[in-house]
């Protein structure tokens, strides 16, 4: 499996995660899988800025030309991805939601009627399974994760894929593998 | 009443939200007394600690954005990441919000709407709760008829707000009408948007045959 896994830790030094995710992508490597980490925050993402040329101009290629393009083209050919950020008032990183928004031009502007709702319709063949490993910050509670979880779900289904799991990074490492590992 | 209005479109120029709040504003500006500052975040992005301290200041503030995946624009974000120093401070304003999207169902908005009441609470601020508008791209190319019912109820909450200071929930629920949509309204709608709002613009740019195109493959 190729597993990739997008580091949207804004300050690389303070909190756990890039430790963890030094930790988890070697036991992803041993585990005899392919990953792959992109540390955002050393990349150049603008935001999207709702021009819609990715769909109606240059279909399936932003007009924005950093580094964003190289993390779509990445993600596409991934089985697995994973969103990693610490909770920032209550939701990922702006760091990492932008690099989330830059993946538009990888779904088609069509729609169509999904189990009941309107969503878009697949570009491409193949989208990989999402899945989020989050740092709790001091006022995370249960509703936070609630919250966060569920809006995670939506985007899921909103890039024609599923969500695979959740975890913070008070988890044992072994644990978050165990779980890419049955996906 | 003093309000301030965040337009957190990352499309100023032909921001749908935007176009809605006008409405909104010219009925809050009904009750004598009542002043409306608009500030639009994209061009304060590089100075985002000073809007944050004309929130601080501000006695309603309504932050209004498009749904973008399932959440707020990444430089709405920003915006809120910038706001964490104010957490607990006294004298916050009332805060709520305005998020609009595409599709037409209102289901898709009310999961971020979930966050924005926590957001309120997070930072101690009395949370006046979310205005949620399905069916918003393209404003300019839908038919009036529709617009005009959209802008007129965006006027009525906008007045009432302007009175009491609070979101109806009766005009609220009205406008966030259709929650989820039936089959044959879907079988309806989505051709008149595939055609009439993208292929439209696809044929206009003369890629119409690159539609399906997959050009991130290896």
């Amino acid at each position: 499996m190729k597993i990739l896994i997008l580091n949207g830790n804004p300050s690389g030094a303070k909190g756990d995660m890039d430790r963890y995710i030094d930790r988890l992508s070697e036991k992803i490597t041993s585990a005899g899988h392919d990953a792959q980490v992109l540390v955002l925050r050393d990349m150049k993402i603008n935001s999207c800025i709702g021009c819609f040329n990715c769909w109606v101009k240059t279909p399936g290629l932003c007009s924005i030309k950093d580094d964003a393009r190289e993390v779509s083209r990445q993600y596409i050919v991934s089985d697995h991805v994973i969103f990693c950020s610490p909770l920032i008032m209550g939701f990922v990183s702006s760091l990492l939601k932008n690099t989330m928004d830059r993946n538009l031009p990888l779904i088609h502007p069509h729609l169509e009627d999904l189990d009941g709702e309107i969503h878009h319709k697949k570009r491409y063949d193949k989208y990989p399974v999402i899945s989020f490993l989050l740092e709790k910050e001091a006022c995370t509670d249960d509703e936070d994760i609630a919250i966060a979880t569920d809006i995670f779900r939506r985007q899921a289904i909103n890039v024609r894929t599923s969500l695979g799991f959740v975890r913070l990074t008070q988890s044992p490492v072994e644990e978050v593998l165990h779980a890419i590992n049955i996906h | 009443m003093q309000l301030t209005f965040i337009n957190g479109s990352p499309r100023p120029a032909k921001s749908n939200t935007g176009r809605l709040m006008e409405h909104f504003i010219r009925g809050f500006l009904e009750t004598a007394g009542n002043n409306c500052e608009t500030e639009v975040l994209a061009r304060h992005r590089k100075n985002l600690p000073a809007l944050a301290e004309k929130f601080a200041s501000s006695e309603k503030v309504i932050i209004g954005f498009p749904l973008y995946v399932d959440a707020m624009p990444g430089s709405v974000k920003e915006f809120i990441e910038a706001l964490e120093p104010l957490t607990g401070r006294k004298n916050l304003p009332a805060l709520g919000f305005v998020v609009q999207c595409g599709f037409p169902e209102t289901a898709h908005l009310r999961f971020v709407a979930r966050y924005c009441e926590k957001l309120a609470r997070r930072l101690g601020c009395q949370p006046l709760g979310s205005i949620l508008k399905g069916g918003c791209e393209g404003l300019d190319v839908q038919p009036d008829f529709l617009t005009a019912k959209y802008f007129s109820s965006f006027y009525a909450i906008g007045a009432h707000f302007g009175k009491a200071g609070n979101f109806d929930e009766t005009l609220i629920k009205k406008l966030a009408h259709p929650e989820h949509m039936k089959a044959e309204n879907m079988l309806q709608l989505i051709p008149f948007i595939n055609q009439g709002l993208w292929d439209a613009q696809m044929e206009k740019n003369k890629v119409l045959d690159k539609s399906f195109d997959r050009p991130l493959l290896p």
